[in-house]
């Protein structure tokens, strides 16, 4: 942009026409953020006005053994999802990055569940894991396999539901990586090449190391990604079978429009808030340790 | 050999990723005894007979998905426009304007755009109350017509590689501000506007958090929350609820296969240069 220019704007301008944004971040985010911030410290059922009651939403919660295994399932979710679409994203993204025949068929069909709404997906999947009718256990009892309850046990359902969730969203990474091997340049891995590297090498001591700066971005997006799996919980399992695929966002959603408890959703919303932050920032923090920036 | 492989490998995801697709496609035209049966049979019976669009048939007509897909497809698409409208605008000015205060209110912009919006809903739905907009689509829509960070952001990536001779041009010409973002930028970004509108369709298509706190009128209903409902109402209609998933799905695929180039490379844009 040149910097000498003639004065073409009045300074009035950019505020005028910045207008409409301005307006929608004060009213749709920066009240609210601020709001639910204020609600979490009250006792407030969205009738009568909010009563101040200072930390008692946050003690609640910590001293709710339900509560703290929505924060245990939140991470849980969130660890099973990050590491499953890190490691798909990429393989996928290695895979389509080879020269096969049909391979812009391939990016396509990867990326298809990505642009379908969790609410179908949702539906999908609980008919195909349906206990009775569902053709996965079907075809799991024929290969003489005793077919769990893939929703409805407790001790596996959090799992399931985060395989889905990598099963819809792995398209998504698997572009974002391949943006990343795409920019690596070639001339490097034909120097490699040349020197005698074989394909093990190549892709642990050149590929991998060149990609950390696209792998650290897709890591931030991936972990803030984690924790939005609320249209997905409400479709297939509501929270349930007791609490045990219940997350942070479904529990807010639970307690203020189910519950109208909105004081001390307002809290948990809080606490996401705090976590989704804390993980993002230290992230940021170890940065420096793992991504090659010289690249 | 190492090609065999490879490709051996993604027809097994493609399957994996296909598949419960497929099998959904299939069942939604199942009549509701056949779908049950046991073990399940891959081929529908109503597919190729006379009644083969029995389901479909009748979500539309007695479930009033005709109405709900109509409600959608009115939300996402004035979605879109709004996010048009406001983030080449506000993509405009960041790109091109100096002014104080400028970094703090993009960086809030882009902070804000990774908070879950379960964080916000609550004092969100107070407001949207005290409005008095509980009951219609105001709620859905106002929000995509003031501010959007991924629109905003991608606009001011692009408006920023506008080459500065014709910025310069225009300001010999004597073009004011409006002027300049109508007649030089808007004209330029074709792509990123069918990129921006293609994500705000979907992601309103899709949404299901808003339209259930805000609309409760049976006939406001969207698609997606309608499907929602449908399903803990009618458990064991497996047959039109799948057919309702298709409905669903259809035209966000038909979007994708006619202009899945722009989709891609948004998922691309979205920050690999930031």
């Amino acid at each position: 942009m040149g910097k000498h220019r003639l004065a073409w704007y009045n300074s009035i301008y950019p505020w005028l026409l910045l207008l409409p944004t301005l307006i929608g971040l004060i009213v749709f985010r920066i009240l609210p953020i601020a709001g639910s911030f204020y609600l979490s410290f009250t006792d407030w059922d969205f009738l009568r006005a909010p009563q101040f009651i200072g930390m008692d939403n946050f003690r609640e919660a910590f001293s709710n053994p339900s509560f703290l295994q929505v924060v245990a399932n939140t991470l849980l979710f969130s660890a099973l999802y990050v590491t499953g679409i890190m490691i798909i994203g990429l393989f996928l993204a290695v895979l389509v990055n080879s020269k096969v025949p049909g391979v812009s068929f391939f990016r396509a069909a990867f990326y298809l569940p990505v642009v379908t709404s969790a609410v179908a997906v949702g539906i999908i999947w609980r008919w195909i894991l349906s206990p009775n009718y569902g053709i996965l256990n079907n075809f799991l009892q024929i290969i003489g396999i005793n077919p769990p309850f893939w929703l409805g046990d407790k001790s596996i359902a959090l799992f399931t539901v985060s395989f889905i969730q990598v099963w819809k969203m792995s398209g998504y990474y698997m572009i974002m990586f391949l943006a990343g091997l795409q920019d690596i340049p070639i001339s490097v891995k034909e120097a490699a090449l040349v020197d005698g590297a074989n394909s093990r090498q190549l892709f642990f001591r050149i590929t991998l190391p060149m990609l950390s700066p696209t792998t650290f971005f897709v890591l931030t997006i991936a972990i803030i990604d984690s924790f939005k799996n609320f249209e997905l919980i409400y479709t297939m399992t509501r929270g349930g079978p007791q609490n045990a695929t219940n997350t942070l966002v479904y529990d807010v959603y639970l307690n203020a429009f189910v519950h109208y408890r909105m004081g001390y959703s307002s809290a948990v919303s809080f606490i996401l808030l705090l976590g989704v932050g804390l993980i993002t920032y230290l992230n940021f923090k170890m940065k420096k340790r793992w991504v090659n920036s010289e690249y | 050999m190492k090609k065999c492989l490879i490709f051996m490998l993604l027809c097994i995801f493609a399957f994996i990723t296909i598949f419960p697709f497929l099998w959904m496609l299939l069942n939604s035209f199942s009549s509701e005894s056949h779908i049950f049966r046991l073990p399940p049979a891959f081929w529908p019976d109503l597919l190729g007979t006379p009644n083969m669009w029995d389901n479909y048939r009748t979500i539309f007509k007695e479930f009033n998905f005709d109405r709900y897909s109509f409600n959608s497809l009115f939300i996402a698409t004035l979605c879109g426009i709004g996010q048009i409208f406001t983030c080449s605008l506000s993509g405009f000015v960041f790109a091109q304007m100096k002014f104080r205060g400028k970094n703090l209110i993009f960086s809030t912009l882009l902070i804000t755009l990774m908070i879950p919006p379960q964080v916000t809903i609550i004092p969100e739905y107070f407001i949207v109350t005290r409005l008095n907009w509980l009951d219609t689509y105001l709620p859905l829509i106002i929000p995509s017509f003031l501010v959007g960070s991924f629109g905003t952001f991608m606009f001011k990536e692009y408006y920023e590689t506008i080459p500065s001779s014709l910025v310069d041009a225009a300001i010999i010409d004597g073009a004011k501000p409006f002027t300049m973002y109508y007649r030089v930028f808007i004209p330029q970004s074709g792509p990123q506007m069918v990129t921006l509108f293609i994500i705000t369709f979907m992601n309103n298509w899709n949404d299901l958090l808003r339209p259930i706190l805000y609309l409760s009128d049976e006939r406001k209903q969207t698609v997606t929350m309608a499907l929602t409902q449908f399903q803990s109402q009618y458990t064991a209609k497996w047959n039109l609820l799948l057919a309702g998933g298709v409905l669903s799905v259809l035209p966000l695929l038909i979007i994708f296969i006619f202009l899945q180039r722009f989709i891609i490379q948004s998922s691309v844009s979205s920050g690999i240069k930031g």
